[in-house]
């Protein structure tokens, strides 16, 4: 048998797959295209280990997260029904893990900003080895929509600029309908008289 | 049966960049700041910032593109908050250059930055650790900005800038690595909020 184990190591975490090469694919030896499994050691926390599907939902929350706060977004990735959801918790980040198998309870996994740029590291690490080809699937790296960071703004903050300048507008508008019309002497325009008919033949 | 073991040595960040096509990002006005900000905080972070830019530089083979100093700070000084600043956009290669530059600091300074983050680290130390980049940075930017703009008095800003420069930090954490650069771009590439 062909079983390859690759290791990843950071300071505060590290991450290790193995696999086969997939020969029907025309791999070489030394290539991982078929994952049976993998494993992650976090400082201070139970290792965690699973099949392709957990590592692919893990990647693919973890992954798109780093890169909103990249863009000083802060919000949470995957939802109930997810295997792996991370939401921000005060100065850190909080990684949910939920376990295929009945009856066991959520994982939950405090991590700060150090652990959390660890795993991050690891996964890109992964993701880009040329060694193992596998077809992760996974969101490019893009800009933000424009809403998704006006959120981050303060509402107030938001929308001063516009009420500022329409409030400004008002009463630039009200202190210009107060001004006197030109060539009236006391304010009231007089009205311009134009010569009758009457005088119009006199004088012809 | 595992058969063979091997620990994964990616190469840094930026080893095998200038293999790699240039895609063309053009910066907005906040990305600019941002990016020269970044850069800010890394020469804030290593005393020698200045020399260590020219030899990643050298390492990242742009050197022909930057052969001194000069040349750098021109290009920097696109940054609208800066003090001497000049008009117009810095080109899509320079961007990318300076991007690859930042990434290949980030991926130097990571075990300075990880022991900023973490919160393992002594509380009194990590203090003065983060007290001593406070002050490096104030200097900088005392130094090279133009302190009338409203960003800049932000950023010197006692309850608004420690803030901010975990935000900084974090961004070099995450911009350092392997997928480091993509993100980076990505993230610079924001359209104004």
């Amino acid at each position: 048998m062909f079983n390859l184990s690759f290791r990843y190591d950071q300071t505060a975490a590290r991450l290790q797959v193995e696999g086969l090469p997939d020969f029907s694919a025309g791999q070489a030896e030394g290539v991982i295209g078929i994952l049976s499994g993998w494993k992650l050691q976090l400082v201070a926390s139970p290792e965690l280990e699973g099949k392709r599907d957990h590592l692919l939902a893990l990647m693919s929350t973890v992954l798109p997260y780093a890169r909103h706060r990249l863009s000083g977004v802060s919000r949470s990735f995957g939802d109930e029904a997810s295997a792996v959801s991370i939401a921000p918790d005060g100065e850190g980040h909080q990684l949910l893990l939920r376990s295929s198998q009945k009856g066991v309870e959520p994982l939950t996994l405090h991590l700060d900003d150090a652990e959390f740029a660890d795993l991050v590291r690891c996964l890109d690490s992964l993701r880009l080895d040329p060694r193992v080809q596998v077809a992760w699937d996974l969101p490019l790296n893009q800009p933000l929509p424009r809403q998704e960071l006006a959120e981050q703004v303060p509402i107030a903050q938001r929308f001063a600029a516009p009420l500022f300048g329409g409030a400004a507008l008002v009463i630039f508008a009200g202190l210009g309908l107060l001004l006197p019309f030109p060539g009236s002497q006391d304010g009231v325009e007089q009205p311009v008289e134009s010569p009758s008919t009457e005088q119009e033949q006199a004088s012809s | 049966m595992i058969e063979q073991i091997t620990t994964a040595e990616q190469p840094a960040s930026g080893e095998q960049q200038p293999t790699v096509a240039l895609p063309s990002a053009v910066l907005g006005r906040r990305g600019l700041e941002r990016l020269d900000l970044l850069l800010l905080v890394v020469e804030s972070l290593d005393l020698n910032g200045g020399e260590a830019m020219l030899w990643s530089l050298q390492q990242l083979g742009l050197q022909g593109q930057f052969p001194n100093r000069v040349e750098l700070w021109k290009r920097r000084c696109h940054n609208p908050l800066r003090r001497a600043t000049r008009r117009g956009q810095l080109s899509s290669v320079d961007t990318e250059a300076l991007i690859r530059l930042l990434c290949a600091m980030s991926e130097r300074l990571y075990p300075l930055l990880h022991q900023l983050l973490s919160t393992r680290e002594p509380d009194q130390l990590n203090q003065q650790r983060w007290t001593l980049l406070d002050q490096r940075l104030r200097d900088l930017i005392d130094e090279r900005m133009n302190p009338r703009r409203g960003a800049v008095q932000r950023l010197l800003m006692p309850d608004h800038s420690k803030v901010i420069q975990r935000e900084l930090v974090l961004s070099l954490a995450l911009a350092a690595g392997p997928g480091g650069v993509d993100r980076l771009r990505a993230s610079l590439l924001d359209p104004t909020p």
